[in-house]
């Protein structure tokens, strides 16, 4: 009996270490996306929103807490059963188990629209925080939609795009790319850009969705174009940064170190500003084509997200867990912050300035990681940290 | 440490995708193939020095009885008879921990090239060791078993569960259990361990237990497999597969003939030197003669 037993316990042993080595196989990467940030209008004010896997929240730009809920009736905060203060954050696992890549859209006072990534456009009653309705999609979403006259665009993981009516929420149309739609769409003009990881930039006519042109840039295209001096500049993965014109010829090009995922920065004297995976920054005229100023490596491992431009100085967040401000005059490093535990800063950043809608007393850098306890980072300009956002 | 074995995997996995006419899954196989062949001599050693503990377990058994209670004796006889038959106890450990990094290297450069997320494929960035490889990305996920039956059979996303993809996807977990079945039993069969029977036990419930596990994995093993298979990547699955079936042509006897014969191994069929103790001292030792075969006319 007792060998049967002891036979037994060897047997689930090692299939218990059967299965934590296929675990370990697998690899600790087993995630979706990193945070989406974005800015909304709530009671008046600008706040944060911040959308990462089970949550999306609304959170105070003063301190990071997450915004209370207000009655529109009384204006008194409202309470929970136990008497505790509502606060803005819609959470997943009470609304059948969305994950959430994409930051929300105010549709109106008391209604935004958030896409998440398991094939659904949900309309949320921002004021007592409900789902009103789940408009189903084609696909699941991982980027933030944008929203221009009436509609909403919304790009696809797989592939594609719908251009989706916010009058009824009826399909107006749709782009049908080869591989997924990872990076927000640009409109410039009537002419909506669709970057996509099949290696093409997409221009289509805003209300028709009829093509325009398209762009092979060699590699797959994963970042938001920026729009400047009638160009657009993006970098793809076959480790270019492109210059092209509004109607798709490619102008000028530059060879970074390793892929670019981010979206470049410009600065008041049409400096380009471009980060890549290797951890480099790269400065470039674009008075004519791309010429380099300066190249620095700069961080031990990539920089995903795109630079951020602040008075003399350019900031990069790199997956090696720190935060670097460079001069932009030479890319010499001024500053670097270190984040506890170094996690990846994989997320977009966002540079606020106070103003009358935005409670803050001083500029805020917000840099994201994908470290449920430091989601999302706020710094003062000098690189003092403010505050921490814990999911 | 791991990038040391898995850039270079990813990287040619990424290379052999860009030969092979963008076919990640021909891509997948050839270089399973590839990996096995060249690990080979390894699993050979390996199994050799299995098949010498097998060969000496009557006798060891009989230590273990006439040294009962005494486990020093035991001991010292148990070592001079691995000395005498030149059988090192943990000598087919040596390979396998060699060869168990390789094997989980390409297991994960397969996982990393299939990358479906931004959070997957971020990591890509830093894995490709040749320029020009970057172009490729992302690999071509959408796979077809027969391109010109779409319609019959759809295009299967590689980097989706067998639950996630058409009906038929589901034949590849059952095919990882089958597969994976029939290499446990033919590993079982070379190395000379028998299907376990009630009555193996001698006595002190060793043999029986031993047996008992044996039989026990062999069935437990494919289920868990073929069950984990369910909820892995298609993608993978297929490595499963091929590597399985690599496996079984290796552990069949005419397949470790072939590969023998390329890496100039001879199998051992020398029989076991016994050790003949007498009174606790060892006194003499005999060394079996190997009984000639009849020649045949």
């Amino acid at each position: 009996m007792k060998q049967a037993i002891r036979s037994r316990m060897v047997l689930v042993i090692c299939l218990v270490l059967g299965a934590l080595n296929l675990s370990g196989c697998v690899g600790a990467r087993m995630g979706v996306s990193w945070p989406a940030i974005g800015l909304i209008d709530l009671y008046g004010e600008t706040h944060i929103t911040v959308a990462y896997n089970n949550d999306v929240a609304i959170l105070s730009p003063a301190n990071g807490a997450p915004a209370r809920l207000i009655s529109p009736i009384d204006g008194e905060v409202l309470r929970d059963s136990q008497n505790n203060p509502r606060t803005w954050i819609l959470r997943g696992s009470e609304n059948d188990g969305s994950q959430f890549f994409s930051a929300p859209i105010r549709l109106d006072d008391d209604t935004v629209l958030i896409a998440d990534n398991n094939k659904r456009l949900l309309k949320v009653d921002s004021v007592i925080l409900e789902v009103q309705r789940a408009y189903p999609l084609d696909d699941k979403v991982l980027t933030n939609s944008l929203v221009a006259d009436d509609t909403i665009y919304v790009p696809f993981q797989n592939g594609g795009l719908s251009a989706i009516s916010l009058q009824d929420f009826r399909l107006k149309w749709k782009l049908a790319t080869d591989a997924g739609v990872w990076a927000q769409p640009l409109l410039v003009d009537d002419m909506l850009i669709v970057p996509s990881i099949d290696h093409f930039l997409y221009a289509v006519d805003s209300s028709t969705g009829a093509r325009l042109w398209t762009a092979d840039l060699g590699g797959a295209v994963a970042s938001t174009p920026l729009h400047a001096n009638g160009r657009l500049y993006v970098g793809s993965f076959n480790k270019s940064f492109f210059e092209i014109s509004l109607d798709g010829a490619i102008m000028s090009t530059y060879a970074t170190q390793n892929w670019v995922w981010g979206t470049p920065a410009i600065d008041e004297y049409g400096v380009i500003y471009v980060a890549d995976l290797s951890g480099y920054v790269h400065a470039l005229d674009s008075e004519n084509g791309l010429r380099e100023r300066w190249s620095v490596q700069i961080a031990e491992r990539g920089i995903r997200a795109g630079p951020l431009v602040y008075g003399d100085r350019v900031i990069v967040a790199s997956r090696d867990g720190k935060v670097y401000w460079l001069d932009r005059r030479d890319g010499q490093l001024l500053n670097a912050r270190e984040i506890d535990e170094r996690p990846e800063l994989l997320g977009d950043m966002m540079l606020l300035e106070p103003g009358a809608d935005l409670t803050i007393d001083e500029p805020l850098l917000l840099v994201s990681s994908v470290h449920d306890a430091r989601l999302l980072i706020a710094f003062g300009v000098d690189g003092r940290q403010t505050w921490v956002y814990p999911r | 440490m791991w990038d040391i074995i898995l850039n270079p995997f990813v990287t040619i996995l990424a290379w052999l995708y860009a030969a092979l006419n963008q076919d990640i899954v021909l891509a997948i196989v050839v270089l399973t193939v590839i990996i096995r062949i060249l690990t080979f001599p390894l699993f050979a050693k390996q199994q050799e020095s299995q098949k010498k503990m097998q060969q000496i377990q009557p006798q060891l058994k009989k230590l273990q009885e006439k040294y009962k209670g005494d486990k020093e004796k035991m001991s010292q006889a148990q070592m001079k008879l691995y000395r005498e038959n030149k059988v090192n106890p943990v000598g087919g450990c040596f390979p396998m921990l060699i060869q168990f990094p390789i094997l989980i290297g390409l297991y994960q450069a397969i996982f990393f090239a299939l990358a479906a997320t931004p959070f997957q494929l971020v990591d890509l960035s830093e894995r490709l060791l040749i320029p020009g490889l970057d172009s490729l990305i992302p690999l071509q996920r959408m796979w077809s078993p027969i391109p010109q039956l779409t319609a019959l059979l759809p295009e299967l996303d590689l980097t989706l569960s067998p639950m996630e993809n058409p009906t038929y996807a589901l034949a590849l977990p059952l095919l990882v259990l089958v597969t994976t079945w029939g290499q446990q039993k033919l590993t079982m069969s070379s190395v000379g361990q028998k299907p376990a029977k009630k009555d193996d036990d001698d006595g002190d419930g060793a043999g029986g237990q031993a047996a008992a596990m044996t039989k026990s994995m062999t069935t437990i093993m494919p289920i868990m497999f073929g069950f984990f298979s369910l909820s892995f990547s298609v993608g993978l699955s297929i490595y499963f597969v091929t590597s399985n079936l690599i496996g079984v042509v290796q552990y069949s006897p005419q397949g470790k003939q072939f590969l023998g014969r390329i890496f100039g191994r001879k199998s051992s069929e020398e029989a076991p030197v016994e050790v003949v103790f007498e009174d606790d001292e060892p006194v003499k030792k005999t060394r079996k003669r190997r009984k000639k075969k009849p020649r045949r006319k």
